[in-house]
């Protein structure tokens, strides 16, 4: 049996080694482009996809078009983790105030509010971001607002669920009594206790973001190009699978990493946040 | 119980009619029709078409018929089909998702809650770890590469399993298609499980009854099982309704006639009356699954009271 | 498997033998004595996406006409190689000034219900092509015939239009002007007979396979919406003793890479398009079996008429034409699947292709040309040329072309050129609102003929998305409508070709090309320019393995 001790220490080197590898992808998103001798946008024809080649020369590999697979991949991860910090930002916030709110206050206020949560997940989601791209133009912050509207749903179902287990629990009675009512219920008693939960699910949003960007992107409706993020590398990478593997498998290396990551945070983030442990 | 089903279900008639309003409008909003941009159709036998299936109504008129029409039951006709209707197209359509994606879930279920299981009451070691590292590779990768990688693999490497297509009866056809669905919520189920059991797991109630010997497979399925099952309620709930109607990425890989696929390309081809039908259906399950949820949720936790 | 050996010698025999005693010619191949069948005639074949409808009358789209091709048959059908030759109507002539044609059915054409086919059939069905009741997807089809224009537009009630069945067998033709391409317009789908009684009675539905009637080499059988469409002989189609197939199926396969899959696992056996990525390593895999031959189609940009930058303004367009290296994109981004085009008409026999003169220049010669262009329109380095190229979503090899396309431009002239991709309903929409300054255009051509092509840019075609107008142009076209023949015709239309390439009213950029990959045992097809492999003449070789 671990001791606490050893628990603890696990906890917390998860934690810091996956945010140590997040923000090593994130600096290397943001330096190496500019060190390198190639850019992201000029196509090459002679060198087109390329495998990785160690020695010199382009070290993953070229893309269709011969641009260098590493620099497109770096400004991918740029792309993709400021559309999946934004946008999962934006649900968490969103779904835990609404899920808690609901979940707290019961009743009509419940009922009419997951109802609201019913009818905006039965909306369909391609002409609305259609309609958004029309009216807006292909912006990148568009990206944001149609994911994180789509995406703080789940966030808000699952913590008004949580919320309405806690709301029966002795020490929710225990702080009403003492006088602690609305707002401040929700925000000291009820949110903490549901932090636990939230964190899993947000960094389970984090890959969703990214893949529902992807799939936009499959539809032509993602990010413009020159610009990819690793969702549209992914994609385009997807449908050449069988002659050139490298474009695929390396954005989805760098993917299943940066989500590793966001997980083992999630992970130790539970560990340090969750009340019962510090019982 | 009875009463609050029928309460439940009367209420999901305004959420039905207010999830067909904004899609209509909605689809509406969108630039282009469902004849505009036809190969060179002549403008007037355009408004001819238009005219036939009263697309040249005000937006309103056109709303009213379209709700008179599903008062009836009929849901109209494909515009990009035009000799299909939409009932149709859902009737053909919907069985084979239904199938794929009830057999996805008990696969997710069956196979995850084990694993989320075992993980928790074995934190920390290789049954923990091992799982939920491939857990995160089942999360991390898109469908879109799970399931060619898959078809590769079984069908034309192996040969051990049909490449696609759809053949009534037929378990071969069903088994890369559900496992393809399933991986990524296996995946999800097994961390959920696993994170509500740790919880649960790490109770003063529950380490009082480890130490003082109470056998694993009672601890687990007696008072672990259940509130983990809680957090697995509220996540399948609304995504029940999700894999049901299947990924269209799914369903074109395999080659299944299924309705998701539909749902896309009639949104981008401006067949309003068959993006509003699966729409309305989409609706109705998510609603069917959360008075589902809900109920179970009541069953699972006792403290809850349905209000 | 292990016998077929000698019941293949067998079938060889009888089939050689069933030739020789046929009465009218037919276009179905022979096969020599001796070739081994497969003991089971049936092809797979996949379609890129869902047939819209199975109504002749109502479909534009290429699924749809590939079914159809071998459900129904038209007055004239297409030979092997994808030439118009004698099918319902097994004779005819035209009148001296060629306005009127007089068709003659084959006595023994029935329906697959066994109902004779008449001449009434054929009235009735373009009639209903051209009845703006219908909603044909092309009645403009139609338009050499007399009134059909008209009909289409409301002016004139169908029954006036140029067809008459002169008895049950003779149905005589009334044109509005000499055609000489009048026979290849007769094999488009929308000129097939249609069953009445089935549509009156049943409606929309007459499509299902419990009421659908053809008259073709196969009936409809199955029709799982989405997902595959089954075909079985039709026992009473006049030449079914040259129909070899048992049983075809279309596939439903809108994934090209899934398609290819399903191609090596041997579930299907003549598939529809790849992408052109994956054809270096299908050529290593697959080798003869992968199929590319020049397809009557063409891939280009458009320039809008009607809006700045390009209006008026031809030293611009001329200099953003030059500066493009076609045989580079399309051998480095199409991984040469297509061929590079530099004027409208892909090459077709008996038409004089109109090379434009900067076609002979080398590369450095082309490019200095270009800039010296683009600075006559008013363009610098210091004041670049700043515009979006409009494509729709296609797929990621169509993105990079076009990205690389921008890249030349930039490279070549300083150019700022980026790439907008829209939804394909919207940039349609702002296309037909003439509101893209340059745009996305392709064709396919309906029928083997230039018209088909030069009326693009015919002054208030809908088609003509750029707008562009000049009466020399239309002109032309009149005056070559008059001519009987192709001699002074083609010239005709060859001078205008000509006009549109100095005026610099397109960029072209390839000519497509078809692709599929076909198993070697299946037999019976040849690439043709039109790209329609009629089921009815292939036949499946015995063979091992998948």
């Amino acid at each position: 049996m671990n001791s606490p001790w050893r628990q603890r220490l696990h906890g917390h080197l998860g934690l810091l080694i996956a945010g140590s590898v997040l923000m090593l992808i994130a600096l290397a998103s943001l330096i190496i482009p500019a060190l390198s001798p190639y850019d992201y946008y000029t196509p090459q024809l002679e060198l087109i996809s390329r495998p990785p080649m160690l020695s010199g020369g382009h070290l993953l590999g070229t893309d269709p078009l011969g641009r260098d697979l590493l620099i497109r991949v770096l400004w991918g991860c740029r792309i993709s983790l400021l559309i999946a910090l934004l946008a999962s930002l934006i649900s968490v916030v969103v779904g835990v105030l609404w899920g808690a709110i609901a979940g707290y206050a019961g009743g009509y206020t419940d009922a009419l509010m997951m109802r609201t949560v019913d009818v905006l997940y039965s909306v369909p989601f391609v002409p609305f971001v259609i309609v958004l791209t029309m009216l807006f133009g292909r912006q990148l912050w568009l990206m944001f607002i149609a994911i994180g509207a789509v995406s703080w749903l789940d966030i808000a179902r699952i913590v008004r669920g949580e919320a309405l287990s806690l709301k029966r629990r002795e020490f929710i009675d225990a702080a009403r009594v003492s006088g602690v009512h609305g707002a401040r219920m929700i925000g000291r008693h009820i949110v903490p206790n549901l932090l636990g939960v939230v964190i899993i699910y947000a960094t389970l949003t984090v890959p969703t973001v990214i893949l529902f960007e992807a799939f936009m992107s499959f539809l032509g409706l993602g990010v413009r190009v020159p610009l990819a993020s690793l969702g549209s590398l992914i994609a385009d990478g997807a449908s050449d699978m069988q002659a050139h593997p490298h474009l695929l498998l390396v954005p989805a290396a760098v993917l299943a990493s940066i989500i590793y990551c966001f997980n083992f945070l999630g992970d130790g983030l539970r560990d340090l946040l969750d009340p019962r442990k510090h019982s | 119980m009875l009463r609050y089903i029928v309460r439940r279900v009367f209420e999901s008639i305004p959420t039905l009619l207010l999830i067909v309003t904004i899609a209509f409008a909605l689809l509406h909003l969108a630039p282009g029709g469902p004849f505009s941009a036809d190969k060179a159709m002549l403008p007037e036998i355009q408004h001819g078409i238009e005219a036939r299936y009263h697309l040249d109504e005000p937006l309103w008129r056109q709303y009213l018929r379209y709700l008179g029409d599903l008062a009836h039951g009929d849901l109209g006709p494909s515009f990009q089909y035009r000799n299909t209707s939409v009932n149709q197209i859902i009737a053909n359509g919907f069985p084979i998702d239904l199938t794929v994606g009830l057999c996805a879930i008990a696969l997710a279920l069956l196979v995850g809650i084990p694993i989320g299981l075992n993980a928790a009451w074995r934190h920390h070691s290789w049954w923990d770890r091992v799982p939920m590292a491939l857990a995160v590779a089942g999360i991390s990768l898109p469908v879109f590469v799970i399931a060619p990688l898959l078809v590769l693999v079984f069908a034309v490497q192996l040969h051990w399993l049909p490449a696609g297509d759809w053949v009534r009866g037929s378990i071969s056809h069903l088994l890369l298609p559900v496992l393809a669905l399933a991986l990524p919520y296996i995946a999800y189920i097994a961390r959920i499980v696993r994170g509500s059991a740790l919880e649960v797991l790490g109770t003063a109630y529950i380490r009082t009854a480890r130490a003082k010997g109470l056998p694993a497979h009672r601890i687990l399925l007696y008072h672990t099982l259940r509130p983990s099952l809680a957090a697995v309620v509220s996540f399948l709930g609304p995504t029940a309704a999700g894999i049901v109607t299947i990924s269209i990425v799914v369903e074109t890989v395999f080659g299944l006639p299924g309705i998701g696929r539909f749902f896309v390309t009639g949104a981008l081809n401006r067949d309003y009356t068959l993006v509003l039908g699966i729409t309305i259906l989409y609706g109705a399950l998510i609603i069917f699954f959360n008075l589902l949820a809900d109920l179970c949720y009541a069953w699972i936790d006792p403290r809850v009271r349905l209000e | 498997m292990r016998l077929a050996g000698a019941s293949g010698l067998v079938t060889g025999f009888l089939a050689t033998l069933a030739a020789c005693n046929q009465q009218a010619p037919t276009a179905a191949p022979s096969i020599s004595v001796g070739t081994a069948l497969a003991p089971i005639q049936s092809l797979a074949r996949t379609l890129d996406d869902a047939p819209r409808s199975l109504d002749p009358q109502l479909t534009t789209d290429i699924p749809s006409q590939r079914v159809l091709d071998d459900l129904f048959e038209g007055l004239a059908t297409l030979s092997i190689d994808g030439h118009a030759v004698p099918g319902a109507a097994v004779s005819w002539q035209q009148s001296p000034d060629g306005l009127t044609w007089v068709f003659h059915l084959r006595p023994e054409a029935r329906w697959s219900n066994g109902a004779p086919l008449t001449a009434e059939d054929f009235v009735y069905s373009w009639r209903r092509e051209v009845d703006p009741r219908t909603g044909a997807g092309y009645a403009q089809a139609l338009s050499p015939i007399l009134n059909a224009l008209d009909i289409a537009l409301g002016h004139k009630p169908p029954d006036t239009l140029g067809v008459a069945a002169t008895d049950a067998h003779t149905l005589t033709v009334h044109l509005n002007a000499p055609t000489p391409y009048l026979l290849e317009l007769l094999v488009q789908n929308y000129l097939y007979p249609v069953y009445r009684p089935a549509i009156e009675r049943y409606g929309d539905d007459w499509v299902r396979p419990e009421h659908l009637v053809s008259n073709g080499a196969f009936a409809l059988q199955e029709d799982l919406i989405g997902a595959r469409i089954t075909l079985r002989p039709n026992p009473y189609y006049w030449d079914a003793s040259h129909v070899r197939l048992q049983s075809v199926v279309y596939f439903n396969m809108p994934d090209r890479a899934q398609a290819v899959l399903r191609f090596l696992a041997g579930d299907v056996q003549f598939t529809d398009s790849f992408a052109a990525s994956q054809r270096p390593w299908l050529k290593r895999v697959l080798g003869d079996q992968v199929v590319n031959a020049p397809w009557l189609g063409i891939y280009m940009l458009g320039f809008n008429f009607r809006m700045p930058p390009f209006r008026d303004n031809p030293a611009l367009r001329r200099a953003l034409i030059l500066a493009i290296d076609r045989a580079s994109l399309t051998r480095y981004v199409k991984y040469d699947m297509y061929v590079p085009a530099d004027t409208l008409m892909p090459p077709l026999v008996g038409y004089q292709p109109q090379h434009p003169a900067w076609a002979g220049l080398g590369a450095p010669a082309r490019e200095a040309l270009a800039r010296r262009l683009y600075a006559e329109a008013g363009y610098s380095p210091k004041h670049p040329l700043r515009v979006d190229i409009s494509t729709s979503v296609q797929g990621a090899d169509e993105r990079h072309y076009f990205e690389a396309v921008a890249a030349m431009w930039h490279s070549v002239l300083g150019a700022e050129v980026s790439v907008d991709e829209s939804e394909y309903k919207v940039m349609s929409q702002n296309r037909e609102l003439h509101r893209l300054p340059l745009f996305l255009d392709s064709w396919i051509g309906d029928f083997a003929d230039p018209i088909n092509f030069l009326q693009l840019f015919y002054a208030d075609s809908s088609l003509n998305y750029g707008g562009y107008r000049n009466a020399r142009f239309d002109a032309l076209l009149d005056r070559a409508a008059q001519q009987p023949d192709n001699s002074e015709r083609y010239r005709l239309l060859e001078q205008a070709e000509a006009l549109l390439n100095e005026d610099g009213v397109y960029i072209p950029l390839y000519y497509y090309s078809t692709r599929h990959l076909v198993k070697p045992y299946i037999k019976g097809w040849h690439s043709n320019l039109m790209d329609r492999n009629l089921s009815r003449y292939m036949f499946v070789l015995e063979h091992q393995g998948r």
